[in-house]
C-alpha cells in the first residue's frame, strides 16, 4: 500500500471517530494536549484501522513498539500513523 | 471463551477445571503445556514477546473473549534482606509486569467487543503487611494499584477489572510453610480459617456472573481483612 492510500484510510478513520466535526491535517497530533481525539476515540480509530487492514489482507498492530515509543510514536501525527499503516501493509 | 494464565497447575489449573465443569470454553496459557488437558498454548507471562505472540494466536481464533484470568504467579517467602536480586526480579517481573503485559496486550480484544472482564490476583499479604512477604506483597500491591486504575481506563468500554486476594491456599506456592505459620496468618483474617482453592474458584465464578456487573476496580480479600 502506498503512503497516499494509507493517508486516505487513516484520515477517513479519524473523520469517522470525530463524526466529521473537524478538519484533519497530516500534522494533526493524535496524542497529547493538542489532540482532538480523547483516548476512547483513539482506540476507536485503532480498531477501525484493524478492520481496514484486514480488508487489505494484513494485520495492523497498534500495540507495537512503534505505537508505544514516546519519541517515535505513530500517534505523534496523522502522517506518522499513515506511514506506520503503510509500512505494516508492506511487511505482511 | 475464558483465558486462564498459569493454567497448568495451582490456582490457575483449579480455576480452569472449575470453569470447564461449568460448561465454559477455557483456553489456557502456561509456560509448559505438556500434560495439560485443555486447549492451551505456551506463554511466559514475564516475557513481552511471548505474551504478544499468545495474544496474536488468540485473536486469530476469532472467538469472543468473555474473561481473562491472570492466575500465573510466583511466590517467595523471605525477609527483604535475605531475598536475592534474581528472586526480587522474578517476583516483580512475573507477578506485576506479567499481569500488566497480559492486560495491555489482551485488552484490545475486549475493547472491540465492548464487553469483558479481567480478574487479577493479589494476596491478603498486602493489607495484612505480613512479615516475610515484603517483596511478594510489593509485587501484588502493584497488581492491585494497576488493576484499580486499569479498571477506570476500561470502564468506558464496558470491561471490568477486579482482583482476588487469597490468603494461604494450599498450592505449590506454599511449599515449606508450616501449619503453624498458616494459622498465624489466617488468625488475622476476619474469618480466621484457611480457605481452599474451591473458595477462590467460587469468587471467580461470582466475578464472572452478570450479577457482578456493578463491580470493577475492587479487591476481594479472601477471608476478609
Amino acid at each position: 500500500m502506498n503512503i497516499e492510500k494509507a493517508k486516505e484510510i487513516v484520515i477517513s478513520a479519524i473523520n469517522d471517530a470525530l463524526e466529521g466535526n473537524a478538519e484533519i491535517t497530516e500534522e494533526m497530533q493524535l496524542i497529547g494536549g493538542k489532540s482532538l481525539l480523547d483516548s476512547m476515540k483513539l482506540v476507536e480509530v485503532c480498531l477501525a484501522l484493524e478492520d481496514l487492514a484486514d480488508e487489505h489482507g494484513f494485520e495492523f498492530d497498534w500495540t507495537s513498539e512503534a505505537a508505544m515509543s514516546k519519541s517515535r510514536s505513530m500517534f505523534r501525527s496523522v502522517k506518522a500513523l499513515a506511514e506506520e499503516f503503510a509500512s505494516q501493509s508492506e511487511a505482511k | 471463551m475464558i483465558i486462564v494464565t498459569g493454567a497448568s497447575r495451582g490456582l490457575g489449573q483449579a480455576i480452569a477445571e472449575r470453569l470447564i465443569e461449568k460448561g465454559e470454553d477455557v483456553f489456557g496459557l502456561a509456560r509448559s503445556v505438556s500434560g495439560i488437558s485443555l486447549d492451551a498454548i505456551e506463554c511466559d507471562v514475564s516475557d513481552y514477546s511471548s505474551v504478544k505472540n499468545a495474544s496474536r494466536e488468540v485473536k486469530r481464533l476469532k472467538k469472543p473473549v468473555k474473561a481473562f484470568i491472570n492466575a500465573a504467579g510466583v511466590a517467595s517467602m523471605n525477609m527483604a534482606v535475605t531475598t536475592d536480586e534474581a528472586t526480587v526480579q522474578k517476583l516483580i517481573q512475573t507477578n506485576l509486569v506479567g499481569t500488566i503485559y497480559c492486560c495491555q496486550l489482551f485488552a484490545p480484544i475486549m475493547l472491540r467487543q465492548k464487553h469483558g472482564s479481567f480478574i487479577n490476583f493479589s494476596t491478603i499479604a498486602v493489607p495484612l503487611a505480613l512479615k516475610g512477604e515484603s517483596v511478594y506483597a510489593a509485587s501484588k500491591a502493584g497488581v492491585e494499584s494497576f488493576s484499580r486504575t486499569f479498571a477506570r481506563e476500561m470502564a468506558d468500554f464496558n470491561v471490568r477489572v477486579n482482583c482476588i486476594a487469597p490468603g494461604p491456599i494450599r498450592t505449590d506456592l506454599l511449599r515449606g510453610i508450616t501449619d503453624a505459620q498458616i494459622e498465624k496468618i489466617t488468625s488475622q483474617q476476619v474469618i480466621p480459617k484457611q480457605f481452599q482453592k474451591s473458595d477462590v474458584c467460587d469468587l471467580v465464578e461470582l466475578l464472572l456472573d452478570e450479577k457482578a456487573a456493578s463491580l470493577s476496580g475492587q479487591v476481594l480479600n479472601v477471608g476478609g481483612v
